[in-house]
């Protein structure tokens, strides 16, 4: 019980200082709506052909957003070392891992649903009955990558040049995810209902629930000096 | 709390900050760690804090050695640093609201007031920490530990950015502190203004501990160590 | 265990290493047959084979050194998962440019992203991020528990990522040596799965030779380190 108060009463303070700067979820937007702009003229795709590419895009453009939003995630304990405030505080290290994916994750979840159909819009796509789905597979993948993100992001924290480190060490450890929710959303495309990506399905919710148990059991070796 | 410390030592890389050093702390204790910069006295307090592992040694408190995720002893120990581990973003009252609930405090509304009122912050409980001037961020930090009440506190160098009423009201919540059987610890340059404070006096020098008195009155071997080792009368 | 007799072994180790690959190359050069399909570009095999286990070996290395650090933060153990990483991180890119070598008369391409291949690349992109991360971080004691950490998800991912690219695509041969439904020497001529044999030995003397070679770096440096502290 004190492990699930500690993080909502950290979810509420990283939250309640997003909605007063706005600044991560702003420049996530803007940039995941840049790089649909970057593909419709680097592509030029045939109509036909988008819907395809679709999921490929799409994961791209969430991979680069969600790296943005990772740099910032720890940013307001940076700032007049709150971080050593958090803990030098009987905070659960377990605790705090789970409030910075589930910040992480609402932040990403949020600019996705608006990137999602801002593609559907830009590339004239007309399978909106598809779009439940699309999401529900985006959301597993999308845990997936805050999970592992938040993790690595906390163990770059002190490194030099953190921001270009965090991508090289956490892309190739997301291909599981890449390659199941891509391929699980062409599925979906292709056959319109979930049961032909289902493999894809399971391996992403067995990736969400390792590394989630994973991150919370080894968090406090990654964030403790 | 009886604190004991044995052995402490800690490296950073090719540096040491702290080696060999052993005291213990009773309760009601007010102690001056004093020293040149580079001494190991921030590196001493973080260890104390538990923000970092010692390289070897060992802390006890009341006969208990801490261990990954402890904590337990947490909540006991505050850190004080005037100015910092405050989120700028939030108000003066979000900040002491966000804090007790962290330390599981369960304060009401009138004895948050009370706090910030004894502070003279009560005008400002609605204005974001990042608008209050240095002064007035160490009186909230003042206030933040009167209601976290540790058994433990910390303080590194708190006299730098306050202002004199600033230092009169730290100075009656440290001895107030000591008074109901608390332990403070201060890492100050400002000698003159901790020995007047203090109950006890460390001086560390190179990571070492040199000096480790109970104050006296007159106190020459002070005088003598401080003189040696501190030889521009910091 | 005297300084002496650790200065000596490694080099036994070395001689002994050496000594086996030479023999290892005649055998896989010159006396097994050539195959019956690939003709002599198939003898790449007998050093593929051995470098890339040797490289699996490495990342279960850096695996148990991770964990056993995490649990007793003994500086040993670092030294282990660190040196285990860059040797792992030399002999999967040896394993990838032997099989670009092989690929290319056999398959006609230098690379094809074909499962075992993939996994393969992922692994020393993993391996790579993690000495990256290490050379970056400047407090040791930090470098070495994140980098602990990071090695252990790595670990853990492994056959995540197999899984994943397996599904994704097969196009490889299955493994020559090792099939259910037959006996190893069923399928191979004798002399072929000896020399197999013999370079497996020789990497794994050369593995172990460069290990305590690269485990004496790191406590000399550990040693240095300890003697200006004490010189202050």
């Amino acid at each position: 019980m004190a492990f699930l108060k500690q993080a909502g009463l950290l979810l509420a303070k990283d939250l309640r200082l997003e909605l007063r700067r706005r600044e991560i979820l702003l420049t996530m937007f803007f940039f995941g709506t840049l790089l649909l702009f970057v593909f419709h003229f680097s592509f030029d795709l045939a109509p036909e052909k988008v819907l395809e590419m679709a999921p490929a895009l799409l994961w791209l453009a969430f991979l680069f957003t969600g790296t943005l939003g990772l740099a910032q995630l720890f940013q307001s304990e940076r700032d007049n070392h709150c971080l050593d405030a958090l803990l030098v505080s009987p905070l659960d290290r377990g605790a705090f891992f789970v409030a910075k994916v589930s910040f992480n994750l609402i932040l990403m979840l949020i600019v996705e649903v608006f990137v999602m159909p801002l593609f559907w819009i830009l590339f004239n796509l007309r399978s909106w009955n598809l779009m439940p789905l699309l999401f529900l597979i985006t959301l597993l993948g999308t845990a997936g990558f805050c999970v592992l993100g938040t993790l690595l992001s906390a163990m770059t924290l002190r490194a030099r040049a953190r921001e270009l480190l965090l991508p090289l060490i956490l892309f190739p450890l997301m291909i599981p995810v890449i390659l199941a929710t891509i391929r699980g959303m062409e599925a979906v495309i292709r056959s319109g209902g979930l049961a032909e990506g289902a493999p894809w399905l399971r391996l992403l919710v067995g990736f969400d629930v390792m590394f989630l148990t994973a991150g919370i059991l080894m968090f406090d070796w990654v964030i403790d000096n | 709390m009886h604190i004991t410390i044995r052995q402490l030592a800690k490296s950073y890389g090719f540096l040491w900050a702290l080696k060999d050093v052993s005291f213990d702390l009773a309760p009601g204790e007010l102690v001056a760690l004093l020293g040149p910069n580079g001494a190991g006295k921030t590196t001493l307090l973080k260890l104390l804090a538990g923000l970092t592992t010692p390289t070897s040694g060992a802390i006890e408190f009341d006969g208990d050695r801490p261990g990954r995720n402890s904590n337990r002893w947490r909540s006991k120990i505050g850190f004080l640093v005037p100015g910092e581990h405050l989120y700028e973003n939030l108000t003066v009252r979000e900040n002491l609201q966000f804090f007790c609930r962290l330390y599981d405090k369960n304060h009401s509304g009138a004895a948050l007031d009370h706090a910030l009122d004894t502070l003279s912050l009560s005008s400002r409980s609605k204005e974001f920490v990042a608008a209050l001037s240095s002064g007035m961020k160490c009186r909230l930090a003042i206030a933040k530990w009167q209601l976290l009440e540790p058994e433990l506190l910390l303080l590194d160098e708190p006299y730098g950015v306050l202002d004199g009423r600033g230092v009169d009201l730290l100075e009656g919540f440290l001895k107030r502190q000591c008074e109901i059987g608390r332990i403070v610890v201060v890492a100050s340059h400002h000698v003159s203004r901790v020995l007047q404070l203090c109950s006890r006096a460390l001086i560390l020098h190179q990571g070492r501990l040199i000096f480790d008195e109970p104050r006296r009155q007159p106190w020459e071997s002070f005088a003598r160590a401080f003189s040696d080792f501190l030889p521009h009368g910091e | 265990m005297g300084n002496e007799t650790r200065r000596k072994n490694p080099r036994i180790l070395g001689v002994v290493a050496l000594i086996f690959i030479i023999i290892g190359l005649y055998w896989g050069l010159m006396h097994a047959p050539p195959d019956a399909y690939q003709g002599d570009v198939q003898r790449i095999m007998y050093l593929h084979i051995p470098s890339i286990l040797t490289a699996y070996l490495s990342f279960f290395l850096v695996f148990i050194g991770s964990c056993l650090y995490l649990w007793k933060r003994e500086r040993r153990d670092d030294i282990l998962a660190y040196s285990a990483a860059e040797i792992g991180v030399l002999f999967t890119a040896l394993t990838i440019i032997e099989g670009s070598i092989w690929g290319k008369p056999t398959w006609g391409v230098w690379w094809t992203w074909d499962a075992r291949l993939t996994l393969t690349a992922v692994l020393l992109l993993i391996f790579a991020g993690y000495l990256m991360l290490r050379s970056l971080t400047e407090d040791e004691s930090r470098a070495a528990s994140s980098a602990a950490v990071l090695g252990i998800i790595g670990f853990l991912d492994i056959p995540l990522i197999h899984m994943s690219v397996y599904w994704w695509r097969t196009l490889h041969q299955p493994p020559s040596i090792l099939r259910p439904d037959k006996a190893p020497w069923e399928n191979i001529h004798p002399a072929m799965l000896t020399a197999v044999a013999i370079n497996f030995v020789a990497f794994m003397l050369l593995y172990f030779y460069l290990l305590s070679l690269r485990l004496r770096l790191g406590e000399t440096k550990d040693q240095i380190k300890l003697s200006r502290l004490s010189r202050g």
